[in-house]
Formats: C-alpha cells, sequence, structure tokens
C-alpha cells in the first residue's frame, strides 16, 4: 500500500541525506520525494512516498521521529469526500 | 541560517566566569568539555584536529590540580578505535558521556566502529572529529573523508559546524542530545579553520533542535496514570506465571534499585539480557540470570512457561526473540515500558504499554500496588522457578583434563564476588562470561551487545579503569578478539592501569567454529588459529607486563588465577583452553526455546532435541 509522508526538517547540513539514509537503513524504498522552501528558511518541507504495509509505515513513523533535525512527521492518506478525494492528515 | 535562529542562551543558572571571553573555537570547546564534566579524553591526534589537543595540553597546564595531576586527562591509544571503545567502556562503567577526539579522515573513519557500536547499544558519547578547513570541504583534501555523511548513518546525530559562532552552542547541544532520551553517540565534526576561529564564549548556549526537544519533554514528563496502574494490576493478579524480562534501558535509567523493589514487592522472577546484567543482582533469590540464544537453561524454561512478561528497557531483539511468535508463548499478557517510542510493539505485539522513564515508573508502579495491598500468590511458581534453577543449572565438563573455560570463569567469580567490572571482546568467552560470572551491580558489564564488535574488550577496560581506578577490571578476553586490538595492551601500562586481562585461548575463532561445527558439517572455513604462530606472554611483556603467565594445566588454575588476581599492577593471564569446549545452552537462529540445546553437562527436559542442521543456512545470521 502506497503512504504519502509529509515531514517538517531543520535545514541542517545533512539533513536531508539523514532522512534518505534512514529509509536505506532500514530497507524501506522511497518511491518519490520532493523538498521545498517554507516561509521559515530554517525549514523545508518534504513529501515522501513510500510503500509498505502498515507495520513499515508506522515504524518508519516512528523512527523519523527520532531524527533530531526532524520537526514534525504526518502520514497523509487518501480520504473520500462528497466532492471528490483530497490529502488530509491522519493521526500515526 | 543565522546565529539568533540557531543558538539561544538557555536560561543561565550561574552566569559562566568567562562568558564575553574572546577566545578560539580550540579553547571554546575545551572549556565546553569541561564544563560538561568530561573527567578524561580518549584520543589521537592529528593535523586537522591539532589546534584542540594544543587547547587540551594549555587547559591542562593552567589547570592542574594541587597535586599536579591533569584535571582532564588526554589518553592515547594506538588506534583511534581503541580511543572510541576507551570512551564507551568509560561511559558504560560511570554513566558518564564519554568523549574522543579524533583528526580528520582516517581518524574519523576509524572512529565508525565505536560510534556504532554505542548507537546499537545506547552508550552516550560525544566524538569530536577534526575536518579540513572549510575552504578546502569537497576538494578531496589530504586526510578529507565526509564525515557527517558516514556518521550520520551511524550515530544518534551528527553536527558539521561550519559557522564559529555556532560551536559552542553545537557543543553543548551535543553533550544534551548524547545523554537525554535513550542515549546514544553524537559526532561533532569541526573543520580546522572553525577551531582557530576567534570567537566570543557565552557559557550558556544551545541550539534550538525544537523537534527534538518538544518529543523529549513529552517523553520524559510520561508519568503512569491511575487507570494504567490499574490495568497493569488487573492482568498481574490474573497472573500465575509472572516473569520480568529486563535489559540494557535498565542500566542506561540508572532503575536498577527500583527494578529491585518492584520485584520484591510483588516476587517476580527477574531475567536479565546480556545488555541488562547487573540491573538485577544475579545473586539475589529471583534472578534468573540471562534469557536467550545463550541464557540459563532456567531463564529460558520460565520464559517458556509464564503466563505474564513485563518487558523493561529490552527490545525482543532477534538473539532473545529470535522467533518472535514462539517467545513466551504461553503469555496471555506482555507489558513494555521503555523510553523510545519505536521500540514499543516493534517486535512482538504487547498489551500494555508505557513510554516514560523507566525509574519512576516502576517506583509508581510499586506505590500504587502496595497503597491497594495488592499481592500475586506466587508461591506455586517460585516453586517451579526455583525447581528449574536445580534442575537445569549451569554446568560443564568437570572431568575433562582439558581446561574448562567455565572453570576459569568460575574460580575467578569466587574471588571477585560479582563486585568486578567485566569488559570483554565478542565470542564463545563473551558468553561464557556472562554466563558466569555474578554480577551484584549494574555498570559492571561491558560488552559489544549488538554490535557484537571483537576487539572491545581491551580498550573498554582501558576506559572503565579510568572511569573507576580504584575498582578491580578485568577483560575476559579471546584470541580472536583481543588481536583485533592488541596495540592496547602497550596503553595498559603505558598509564599504569591494574587491570587484569585473561586471554582464553583455543586457537580458533571459537563462536564461529561451533556454528560450523552445528550447521556447516564441521567445515572450519578461516577459524582454525592452530598454525599462528603468537606467543602472547612474550608479546604482553614486550608491552611492559610484568605478570605474564601462561596456565596449561588444570591442577594450577587455582593457585594461578589467585597470584594473577593478587597482582598489584597490569597483569596478562593466557589460559589454553579446550578447543572444543562449546557454549551452552544455545537456542539455535530460527529455533525456539523449547528446541534450546543445553548440551551433554545441563539437564534438557525436552527428550527429542531437534536437528540443528536442518534449518536451512540461509535464514540464519
Amino acid at each position: 500500500m502506497k503512504h504519502t509522508l509529509s515531514l517538517l526538517l531543520q535545514n541542517e547540513s545533512g539533513a536531508l541525506v539523514r532522512v534518505a539514509g534512514l529509509f536505506a537503513a532500514r530497507h524501506v524504498n522511497i518511491d518519490a520525494l520532493t523538498v521545498a522552501a517554507t516561509h521559515d528558511p530554517a525549514v523545508s518541507q518534504l513529501t515522501l512516498v513510500l510503500h509498505g504495509d502498515e507495520g513499515t509505515l508506522e515504524q518508519i513513523l516512528r523512527q523519523l521521529r527520532k531524527l533530531v533535525d526532524v520537526l514534525d512527521v504526518s502520514s497523509l492518506s487518501l480520504v473520500g469526500g462528497h466532492d471528490g478525494s483530497r490529502l488530509a492528515a491522519t493521526p500515526a | 541560517m543565522t546565529i539568533t535562529q540557531a543558538a539561544h542562551a538557555a536560561p543561565a543558572i550561574d552566569h559562566h566566569p568567562l562568558a564575553g571571553h574572546a577566545m578560539t573555537g580550540a579553547e571554546a570547546i575545551v572549556q565546553v568539555l569541561a564544563d560538561e564534566g568530561a573527567g578524561v579524553l580518549f584520543g589521537y591526534s592529528g593535523g586537522a584536529i591539532l589546534p584542540v589537543y594544543d587547547a587540551v595540553f594549555r587547559y591542562n597546564a593552567d589547570h592542574a590540580l594541587p597535586d599536579g595531576r591533569e584535571p582532564m586527562p588526554l589518553i592515547v591509544p594506538a588506534n583511534e578505535q581503541g580511543a572510541g571503545f576507551m570512551a564507551a567502556g568509560y561511559a558504560r562503567a560511570s554513566g558518564k558521556v564519554g568523549v574522543a577526539i579524533v583528526t580528520s579522515g582516517p581518524g574519523a573513519t576509524n572512529m565508525v566502529t565505536p560510534i556504532r557500536d554505542s548507537m546499537a547499544d545506547s552508550i552516550p558519547l560525544v566524538a569530536i572529529c577534526g575536518q579540513v578547513p572549510t575552504t578546502a570541504l569537497g576538494s578531496d583534501a589530504f586526510q578529507e573523508a565526509p564525515v557527517s555523511n558516514i556518521m550520520g548513518a551511524c550515530a544518534k546525530h551528527v553536527f558539521l559546524v561550519t559557522d564559529p559562532a555556532q560551536l559552542e552552542a553545537t557543543l553543548r547541544t551535543a553533550f544534551e542530545i548524547a545523554r537525554s532520551g535513550r542515549p546514544g553517540p553524537v559526532v561533532v565534526d569541526v573543520p580546522k579553520n572553525v577551531q582557530n576561529a576567534t570567537l566570543h564564549f557565552d557559557g550558556a548556549s544551545r541550539l534550538a533542535i525544537p523537534g527534538y526537544r518538544a518529543r523529549l519533554r513529552a517523553v520524559e514528563s510520561a508519568r503512569l496514570d491511575d487507570e494504567a496502574c490499574a490495568a497493569f494490576f488487573a492482568a498481574l493478579m490474573q497472573a500465575q506465571r509472572p516473569l520480568i524480562y529486563a535489559g540494557g534501558g535498565v542500566v542506561a535509567a540508572e532503575a536498577a534499585a527500583a527494578l529491585r523493589a518492584f520485584a520484591d514487592a510483588f516476587g517476580l522472577p527477574v531475567a536479565t539480557t546480556l545488555m541488562g546484567l547487573g540491573a538485577f543482582d544475579s545473586t539475589a533469590p529471583l534472578a534468573l540470570h540471562m534469557l536467550g540464544m545463550h541464557g540459563t537453561a532456567y531463564a529460558n524454561y520460565a520464559v517458556e512457561d509464564c503466563d505474564f512478561v513485563f518487558a523493561l528497557g529490552a527490545r525482543f531483539d532477534d538473539r532473545v526473540a529470535g522467533v518472535p511468535d514462539k517467545f513466551a508463548p504461553r503469555a496471555k499478557f506482555i507489558a513494555q515500558i521503555d523510553i523510545d517510542p519505536a521500540e514499543i510493539g516493534k517486535v512482538k505485539a504487547v498489551d500494555w504499554q508505557h513510554v516514560g522513564p523507566l525509574g519512576p515508573a516502576l517506583e509508581r508502579l510499586t506505590a500504587w500496588g502496595r497503597a491497594r495491598g495488592l499481592q500475586p500468590r506466587l508461591a506455586d511458581w517460585h516453586a517451579h522457578v526455583a525447581q528449574l534453577k536445580r534442575r537445569h543449572a549451569m554446568d560443564w565438563d568437570r572431568a575433562n583434563p582439558l581446561i574448562q573455560p567455565q572453570a576459569v570463569i568460575a574460580a575467578i567469580n569466587r574471588h571477585a564476588q560479582g563486585r568486578a567490572i567485566v569488559s570483554t571482546g565478542v565470542g564463545q568467552h563473551q558468553m561464557w562470561a556472562a554466563q558466569y560470572f555474578d554480577f551484584r551491580a549494574p555498570r559492571q558489564w561491558l560488552t559489544s551487545g549488538s554490535m557484537g564488535t571483537m576487539g572491545f574488550g581491551l580498550p573498554a577496560a582501558i576506559g572503565a579503569q579510568f572511569a573507576r581506578p580504584d575498582a578491580l577490571v578485568l577483560d575476559i578476553d579471546g584470541d580472536g578478539s583481543i588481536r583485533m586490538n592488541l596495540g592496547e595492551l602497550e596503553t595498559v601500562t603505558t598509564y599504569g592501569l591494574p587491570i587484569k586481562v585473561v586471554l582464553l585461548n583455543n586457537r580458533c575463532d571459537g563462536m564461529v567454529r561451533q556454528w560450523q561445527k552445528l550447521f556447516f558439517k564441521g567445515r572450519f572455513a578461516a577459524t582454525d588459529k592452530t598454525l599462528h604462530t603468537k606467543d602472547f606472554i612474550r608479546a604482553a611483556e614486550a608491552d611492559g607486563f610484568a605478570w605474564a603467565k601462561r596456565l596449561e594445566r588444570n591442577e594450577e588454575l587455582e593457585a594461578t588465577i589467585a597470584d594473577f588476581l593478587a597482582f598489584e599492577g597490569p597483569a596478562f593471564l593466557e589460559v589454553m583452553i579446550d578447543p572444543d569446549a562449546g557454549v551452552y545452552p544455545m537456542v539455535g537462529p530460527g529455533s525456539s526455546y523449547t528446541q534450546m540445546i543445553t548440551g551433554e553437562f545441563i539437564a534438557s527436559r525436552d527428550a527429542t532435541p531437534v536437528e540443528t542442521t536442518e534449518i536451512p543456512p540461509t535464514s540464519m545470521f
């Protein structure tokens, strides 16, 4: 199953490598990754797509929250509404 | 990022006497080390770290203690890996943050193994690495290595300091990260021009790290509420055979006293992991010693029989729960406390959990249960456990004319009486030491548990002796393991450390050989060392050991060990042991505890041991 994660990351030297490296070390593939600036130049926003079961998602979320540079992580999943599907953050 | 965003003055309790002073980056590093209570530094010099070494030299000259000793001695190993394991040994034995300082490039890469080892065993370290100047970063300069990339994958965190104004705050924050939450190693990579830059010391600043601090606050302030206590005791009071499974987290959390009080209050037997040895006095009536792959048979049978597991600072790793579904198969209820949310239910689903500091949680449970007069009726279970301990006691081939390694450890243990600090390499000797030593208190057992790093024992013992100058420090080592950092033998005598090195020599890589015997039809690929010509006694003598003897006859064992341990200074005892001695019990890879092989000398309760050779070699590690 595909999962989309949204991360707020402190703009520190090597921070992106540490996020990508965590996925590699935990044997979880990143299917897609975008990095964007935020209104705060010290913070970047990452959007990541991975696939895996619920256990994999849960463990990668918990491991991401152990990274010192990570400010916030949430899992986004498709939530169906009357006016079509939209992305909404779910507590994970 | 500007300084104002990154570094903010923490609420200063005392105004630092040097606040506002101009100093170099190197001097600021040394001052923060002193402020953070670094008592001993371990490291090897080199070009890119020279300014820091010079600042350490000047600090020690300017702040000499009344008796002339240096306040922050810098201990020099033979190899940077030695410095890392010395710092780790110091940290493990003292509970303080260990500090290692090395140069760029090879100095830093030699530090990778101790950093990863400390990460895997949750040991607080700060490693400061010199780096090429910022102007040369990325140019393939002499002794340049991408330390933040390499260490980022291994450490709890790594900082590359490119702005001198952030150096002081970064190093102070590194100590905070290393010791807080689940402890771990933090690497600070400092380019040489940052060490040489002039900065204004403020004496208090830290980096913001808002995400980490917010999560840490949430975890550290977590307390068990009435509902959680009620749910815990509702399950415990229904249990007939409850068991505590205590890991290294009990040691890290300084929660041994709280564990003892809880276990005594409610009568739960305690099995510890390899990392948890010492977390519960192994001579206590409720102690089951170690569980797992080479745990005691009685601990493993108790795990098989229990109906309630209380996991404390333990993570159900593959050496304990090789087959998670078959671990504690009769447990109707598993409760878990850990400081790391990621460990809850990671391997095995749990019925009750608490993420927070272990000591306060256990104290709360003890008080809650006591206040309500809750007392599980466990007389039958206690009788059962006592019978397991009696029937399946640890034992070895006592009639063999060759020296049995278990007998050596048992003899040393009779002198040490559970009070020595014991470090080890990795392999059979490590497991015999774990099985046959008593540990009365935490921080006496220093071993590379998760990483399993051969060569750990000697440098870890050196670090431990610096942390506990008056303690009896033993390095129980193997011939394969000690070779890996044999250069540190000289470090022992250079600093006049009264370490007792015990080399259990079976002239092979014994643990690998044991697996080859069991699983590879006795093809001893690359593990036989009988053609190796090393004379360890002459090597120890060459490195300045005044007491260095080889023990080859059983009848001399007791007297030699007494003489060895009584020697005042550094001593080296090589014991030529039975090369066929095996480590038992053994829960083979992919096996459950019911399939445990107890060997010839420990009673098994399973009449039909499994054919271990049926396990496909590809499925095990």
